[in-house]
């Protein structure tokens, strides 16, 4: 009695109320109804679904398939002749997907809280900007030697363990890198680069470079405008630019080993992991946890070489060693240090390349 | 059937332990539990490597006073000089000269020839003790005003003076009569400081700080969390269970799994540092006291700080960055208790009172160990006039990651309260996530 | 956000007692609105026993009527009555209900004896009692077979299946299921729906939802029409399409001969309207479906037509939420 408007007509076989202890045969099938059929809708019900009640029979497996002649196209595939972009312009727009979705929306929604905690790290990082404005606006010398452009203080506006790199900069890198490959392997969103002109290196490499660029928004633009306000403030001259301007790159080289390594490590552990929180906490527990131990070893033992497993330290010891200020660990070269960053950074590297290079592109 | 009235244990009994047990089996499906787990394994032990290293290695020891050198090349160390009352810098005066000559002794004797015998408790006041093991004060030929330079009219001693200053913390003096306890047997004090700093620190950072924090972030925060983004938590949800009991069988499912990972883990440590460990007893006793404190104290901060997070989990999807900012400042807390034990900030915190059981049971187990640390940073006198630093290796670590139970009060009564005070906060929390979850519209 | 310190949930402490005449499911004036947006508004519904279908195209409300019903959601206004108790304050009436939420994730890990044992002993069952009636349900689906197999090895149809088997497991009174039936092939379907309709026969209130009218009329006749939050219909499906008398129902006859069939049709009383929309169907209009219904076999009969189909084409989900909404409803 109730069915789909655009049923098409029952074929002839289908029209006979299947019943399961006979199965009729096809070459009995009649034309059609006759007379003695009941008319009440119910009949095509059962004929579409077998019968009225548990639909038992439908182990009848050998229902004949519809008298009608097949056709089987010939398969030909044909080149695609249109012109592909280059391949930057694909890449850009992974890029510019997951940068600009920091700012606005209809890009890719990094969260709420996460862009909160971005900017409140942004102005908190800001602080020795303001303070040196203030110093040179009140002319209090005191107040410019705390605050003042100096190596210590270029040294700890990138590397200073509280609380910049301690709950700053980790902070913001593991929340960045939380979801942005392990969302892709959740919910199989990776399909939707993978079945695009798009190889996995660009795939990933937009990926490392976003959140890298992200981070160096943050750290590198706040020490830029710290240099810089030290110049306008100051009012100061070229020659004291020539004397400050490597120890500032020194600065800046050392930043940029700061974000690489904590992307690497982070990104690493996000495509290692299915969920969101895990590659946040775990990448905060690697730099700090082995910081602690490192801290506890130090301390009790007199022995530095757990430093050489704990990236922030040996982060530290690099910048120390090329931004100039006074070494606080002494107990090795700090060639040793920029060793284990590269270490570090292999490994990660080598995790990440080989769990996207072997990913599914599908909802794992 | 359910509507039948139960008793607290057979309703405990039916509906506790199924979800516990799920949650204990949920747990071993997940990698990152094994992950979580193996790392803080190895981290510790890395960690109990370097102390295997270090107590079996020797403790360079050191003539503190200087005595065992033979200043005038006559063959004489110059502490056997001393005694003997010949002249350690000349020459031409040396014990060989005596009537019935006297053979020189080996240097190797008056180095650690003095060790500490101090027989007093730390307490408000001023004590005297020490004992001059190798007469070099009490038998040699100085004056009785030389065998007194602390001006008290004992000879041969040393004053202890715990005093009260005007701004109420107490401050320590040391005096000896030179040469009394003058050269202490390094290798035996380092050994016995660095155990105890070791026990210590990997108790109150390694265990309550480490293990107490990101256990439960890695572990805790989506308990309940997960299931609800998953969509797997309606199931739960659609037995006659209150919200409240199913966040709180959800983290004893938690804490199924950590606490005896904990307790295994400091069981370990014991046994280690028990055996590796300074003193000539086979196994240290009496550091298992200790190394209780330390596993009730981190099972302690796993359960409110599982409750904790599990809470900000259930609070917002974004929990762990709640969670995050609140780490931090537990590791800030964390550091300000080894310094101010007393700090009123501590109040606040949760691991400030988990290192209170652990400070507790340290007094107790070890009653000595400031006047112990005293004597480290005393080290033979290095303010009798000698002219080097004289405190001796280890004691800098001890004194720094010992502290007093804060509040002032006795230490079996601050491990009790600290106790009390953290089952009180993991009851709120377990209040407040249970009150939120089920305030919570789920979907 | 804020807490509700109103909820009196707590673990068995005294005896739940359901009121005797209180219906399964009582809805007074329920609305849930997401800000300004109502996902639900006004229902007023009560349902004792059988089986209903709640019908409506997605986003209807149907997920949210089920989820007020499981006290997930808070009603913004009106009060919801399990057994005569409120589910959002207090989970006690579950201990009659079994659930089959909509969801697709499961516990992969678990067995599906685990699964259903598991939480069987939340409704208050021990270790043993939890097995034996975990078999017993999992029989009743049919899935004694894979029973000890891990989830995640399951066909869809058998997740489905073990999800039913979990409701069941309390020997429910009420058993809601969402979207049963969903991406299911049609064996399991049928399997499905045999378990449903037994269950109805048993005497169990059962409500199912779908958002496809012949899922739910193979299954039961009883509606609910959720249209946008609101109720749109509730009763007989075709009662339902017969007080929708202002609109002529259509009758679509496929026949050899269609226009001796019309000469022969025309004379039924009820039929006020006769068009060919090709040279083999035959369309008739009436007001009174049953009539027809109730005539035309003998007519049929009678005059030895060849007919091949008998069509209601209205009859479909869209051709009433089609009238209802635009013909003002009931």
């Amino acid at each position: 009695m109730n069915l789909p408007e655009n049923t098409p007509p029952a074929v002839p076989f289908t029209s006979q109320p299947i019943t399961p202890q006979s199965t009729p045969p096809i070459e009995h099938l009649p034309d059609g109804y006759d007379s003695a059929a009941p008319v009440t809708g119910k009949v095509r019900l059962e004929a579409a679904w077998g019968s009225t009640e548990g639909d038992e029979d439908l182990t009848v497996s050998d229902t004949p398939a519809p008298i009608s002649d097949g056709q089987i196209f010939k398969q030909q595939y044909k080149q695609w002749n249109g012109e592909l972009n280059p391949r930057w312009m694909r890449n850009w727009a992974i890029l510019r997907h997951h940068l600009l979705g920091v700012f606005k929306k209809g890009h890719r929604p990094w969260g709420m809280p996460i862009r909160l905690y971005l900017l409140v790290v942004f102005i908190a990082s800001l602080s020795d900007v303001g303070m040196t404005l203030l110093s040179g606006l009140i002319g209090d010398s005191g107040l410019h030697s705390i605050w003042g452009v100096s190596r210590d203080n270029l040294y700890g506006h990138v590397l200073g363990f509280f609380p910049r790199n301690m709950l700053y900069y980790p902070v913001v890198a593991a929340l960045l890198v939380g979801g942005v490959i392990s969302e892709d392997r959740q919910h199989g969103t990776s399909a939707l680069y993978f079945s695009r002109p798009i190889t996995r290196f660009d795939y990933v490499g937009m990926k490392f470079l976003s959140v890298a660029i992200i981070q160096a928004l943050i750290i590198l633009v706040t020490l830029a405008l710290y240099y810089f306000a030290e110049i306008a403030t100051m009012g100061r001259g070229w020659a004291w630019i020539i004397d400050t301007f490597p120890m500032f790159l020194a600065t800046v080289l050392s930043a940029l080993l700061l974000i690489f390594t904590y992307t690497s490590i982070g990104l690493s552990l996000s495509s290692v992991s299915k969920g969101k929180f895990f590659p946040g906490i775990a990448l905060l527990s690697i730099v700090l946890g082995t910081k602690v131990l490192a801290f506890i070893v130090s301390n009790l033992f007199d022995r530095e070489i757990l430093y050489l497993i704990s990236p922030y330290d040996c982060l530290a010891h690099v910048g120390q060693a090329i931004i100039g200020t006074q070494p606080t660990y002494d107990q090795y070269s700090w060639t040793w240090s920029l060793a284990s960053i590269v270490a570090m950074n292999a490994i990660a590297l080598y995790v990440l390349s080989t769990r996207v290079s072997s990913m599914e592109v599908t909802r794992e | 059937m359910a509507t039948k009235p139960d008793t607290i244990y057979r309703a405990f009994d039916r509906k506790a332990s199924a979800i516990v047990e799920f949650t204990l089996r949920q747990y071993r499906t997940k990698t990152s539990t094994w992950v979580v787990l193996g790392v803080g394994f190895t981290a510790l032990a890395l960690i109990f490597l370097i102390y295997i290293d270090v107590m079996g290695s020797e403790f360079e020891s050191i003539d503190n006073d200087g005595d065992s050198t033979d200043y005038d090349n006559d063959g004489y160390p110059k502490g056997q000089e001393i005694r003997l009352g010949t002249d350690p810098w000349d020459s031409e005066s040396h014990p060989g000269l005596f009537d019935t000559p006297i053979e020189p002794e080996p240097a190797s004797m008056y180095i650690n020839e003095d060790d500490f015998d101090w027989d007093i408790t730390s307490k408000l006041g001023t004590q005297t003790t020490g004992i001059d093991d190798d007469g070099d004060c009490l038998n040699s030929n100085k004056t009785s005003s030389q065998k007194d330079t602390n001006n008290n009219g004992i000879p041969c001693d040393i004053i202890v003076e715990y005093f009260k200053s005007s701004d109420g913390n107490v401050y320590t003096f040391v005096s000896a009569d030179s040469g009394v306890d003058e050269d202490p047997d390094e290798d035996a004090y380092s050994r016995e400081a660095i155990h105890l700093a070791f026990v210590l620190s990997i108790g109150k950072l390694g265990f309550v700080l480490l293990l107490g924090i990101f256990l439960p972030l890695f572990m805790a925060t989506g308990l309940i969390r997960d299931e609800m983004t998953s969509g797997t938590m309606h199931f739960m949800l659609a037995k006659p269970i209150a919200r409240s009991e199913v966040f709180l069988y959800r983290t004893l499912g938690y804490l199924g799994i950590v606490w005896p990972y904990v307790i295994v883990l400091g069981i370990l440590g014991a046994l280690i540092s028990g055996f590796v460990g300074s003193g000539d007893a086979f196994f240290r006793f009496a550091d298992l006291g200790v190394w209780m404190a330390i596993i009730f104290a981190t099972m302690m901060a796993t359960l409110v700080y599982g409750m904790l997070f599990n809470a900000l989990g259930v609070l917002w999807k974004y929990g762990i960055i709640l969670a995050i900012p609140f780490a931090a400042w537990e590791l800030g807390m964390a550091l300000l208790s080894m310094g101010a034990p007393d700090a009123f900030l501590l109040r606040f915190s949760v691991i400030g009172w988990a290192l209170m059981i652990v400070d507790s049971a340290a007094m107790l187990v070890w009653p000595n160990i400031d006047l112990f640390i005293l004597m480290g940073n005393w080290g033979g006198g290095g303010d009798g006039g000698w002219s080097f630093d004289s405190s001796l290796e280890g004691s800098a670590p001890l004194d720094f990651f010992s502290s007093k139970p804060g509040l002032g009060l006795s230490p079996f009564l601050g491990a009790i309260i600290a106790t009390l005070v953290l089952l009180f906060q993991a009851i709120i929390f377990w209040f407040i996530g249970g009150a939120l979850f089920k305030g919570k519209e789920i979907q | 956000m804020i807490p509700d310190f109103d909820q009196q949930g707590r673990a068995q402490t005294k005896e739940w007692v359901p009121e005797v005449t209180a219906p399964a499911i009582l809805l007074e004036n329920v609305s849930k609105s997401y800000g300004r947006i109502f996902a639900l508004s006004n229902i007023t519904l009560a349902l004792n026993g059988g089986v209903t279908g709640v019908l409506g195209m997605n986003g209807a409300g149907k997920s949210t009527l089920f989820n007020l019903l499981m006290g997930k959601l808070k009603p913004s206004q009106g009060s919801i009555k399990l057994f005569g108790t409120d589910p959002w304050k207090n989970p006690a009436p579950y201990a009659r209900v079994g659930f089959v939420p909509e969801h697709e994730n499961m516990y992969d890990w678990m067995t599906g004896h685990g699964f259903v044992s598991t939480f069987a002993r939340l409704n208050g069952l021990t270790r043993d009692e939890a097995s034996i009636e975990a078999n017993r349900v999992l029989e009743f689906v049919g899935l004694t077979d894979v029973a000890h197999k891990k989830i995640g090895q399951y066909s869809k149809g058998m997740r489905q299946r073990a999800k039913i088997a979990h409701a069941l497991v309390n020997d429910p009174d009420l058993i809601i299921l969402d979207e049963p039936l969903q991406g299911c092939d049609p064996l399991a379907r049928t399997t499905i729906m045999n378990v449903i309709r037994e269950l109805g026969r048993m005497g169990r209130t059962v409500l199912v939802s779908s958002h496809i009218l012949q899922e739910i009329e193979r299954i039961t006749e009883q509606i609910v029409i959720l249209h946008q939050g609101r109720l749109l219909a509730l009763g007989n499906l075709h009662s339902i399409r017969e007080r929708l008398d202002k609109i002529p129902h259509r009758i679509s006859i496929q026949s050899d001969n269609p226009k001796q069939l019309a000469k022969d049709v025309i004379d039924i009383d009820e039929v006020f309207g006769i068009s060919f929309p090709d040279g083999k169907n035959l369309s008739i209009q009436t007001h009174n479906l049953g009539a027809i219904h109730s005539q035309l076999p003998r007519i049929i009969v009678d005059n030895n037509h060849k007919v091949s189909t008998i069509d209601n084409p209205d009859d479909d989900l869209a051709s009433i939420l089609g009238y209802l909404t635009s013909g003002g409803g009931i």
